[in-house]
C-alpha cells in the first residue's frame, strides 16, 4: 500500500463506503465515553464517529507515513446520522507544501448519504520530508 | 434535556467535559477507530519518537469536544455544527483533560464559541472555534 507521502496535490481518493453498524457505534461510544449522545436519544451517531470512520476508510487506500502528526482539523456537519446507515466518503489532497523539513498536507473529506452531503472536513497533517523520500 | 443554542448568550460557558486519559482509553479508541498507529498503542515504539511515549489520537480529543458541544446544543450540533481546531500539544496517558468553551457571539441564528482542551497542568492541547446554526427542523 502506498502512503500519503507519495501523493501529490490534487490526488483524488476513490470513493469508499462504510457502514455505521449498531455494534460499531456502541464500541465507539464506549471508547470515548460519550454520555451526551446517549442522552440525546434518537439513535444518533456522534459526529466524530462519522469523521473517524471516514478517515479510516481513506487509510485503506493510503497509509500514514511514519511520524505523521495531526496538526489541525476542520469539520462541518450538515445532517444528523443515525445508527445502521451507510455513508460514502470522497477525498482529495487539497494542498501540499514543505516547511522546515516537514510536509504539510491538507486532505479534504466529503461524506454523503445517498448523494446528500452529511459532513465535510479538512485534515491538516504533517510528516517529515524524509518519510516521503523513503517511499 | 440538552440545552439549545438559543438559550446560550454571549459570554455563557459551555458545560465542561472532563476525561482521564489512560493507555486503556487510547487502546480502546484505536480498536474502535481502526487507527493502530504505534505512536498511540506501542509504548516501546513511542518511547523512541519525539514524544518519548504514547499519545492520544487527535480525533479522540475531538470526540470529547463534540460531547461538550452535543451537551450544549443538542441536535443543532449534529445538523449545523462547524469546528475548526489546532492540535497544540499531545495528550498522554495519565493526563486529566478538561474541555471547555465560551459563547463569543450569537448572531443571525449562529452561535460562535471559543473552545479548548487543557491538561491538569493547564497546558492547552486543543484550541479553536465552533459554530452552531439553529436547526430549521
Amino acid at each position: 500500500m502506498t502512503t500519503l507521502a507519495a501523493l501529490e496535490k490534487g490526488h483524488e481518493f476513490p470513493p469508499a463506503s462504510f457502514d455505521l453498524s449498531e455494534q460499531w457505534v456502541e464500541a465507539y461510544v464506549a471508547s470515548v465515553e460519550d454520555k451526551a449522545i446517549a442522552a440525546l436519544g434518537g439513535g444518533f451517531v456522534p459526529p466524530m464517529a462519522v469523521a473517524a470512520l471516514a478517515i479510516r476508510a481513506l487509510l485503506e487506500h493510503a497509509s500514514l507515513p511514519p511520524g505523521t502528526l495531526h496538526a489541525g482539523q476542520e469539520l462541518a456537519f450538515t445532517a444528523p446520522v443515525r445508527r445502521g446507515e451507510t455513508l460514502t466518503v470522497a477525498a482529495r489532497i487539497a494542498s501540499r507544501g514543505e516547511r522546515a523539513g516537514w510536509v504539510l498536507m491538507g486532505v479534504e473529506l466529503r461524506v454523503t448519504r445517498d448523494g446528500a452531503v452529511v459532513m465535510t472536513g479538512r485534515a491538516t497533517l504533517s510528516f517529515p520530508v524524509a518519510a516521503g523520500a523513503a517511499v | 434535556m440538552t440545552q439549545q443554542s438559543t438559550s446560550l448568550a454571549a459570554g455563557a460557558a459551555l458545560p465542561t467535559v472532563t476525561k482521564a486519559i489512560t493507555q486503556e482509553t487510547i487502546d480502546a479508541y484505536a480498536l474502535a477507530g481502526g487507527d493502530s498507529n504505534p505512536l498511540h498503542t506501542d509504548p516501546a515504539f513511542a518511547a523512541n519518537t519525539q514524544f518519548g511515549g504514547t499519545i492520544a489520537h487527535g480525533m479522540l480529543l475531538l470526540a470529547y469536544v463534540s460531547e461538550m458541544l452535543t451537551a450544549a446544543f443538542g441536535e443543532d450540533w449534529l445538523t449545523g455544527g462547524r469546528l475548526k481546531v489546532r492540535f497544540r500539544a499531545p495528550a498522554r496517558p495519565g493526563d486529566a483533560l478538561t474541555c471547555a468553551g465560551t459563547v463569543t457571539s450569537v448572531e443571525d441564528g449562529k452561535t460562535l464559541c471559543a473552545i479548548e482542551c487543557r491538561n491538569e497542568s493547564g497546558e492547552v492541547l486543543v484550541s479553536g472555534e465552533a459554530e452552531v446554526s439553529r436547526s430549521s427542523i
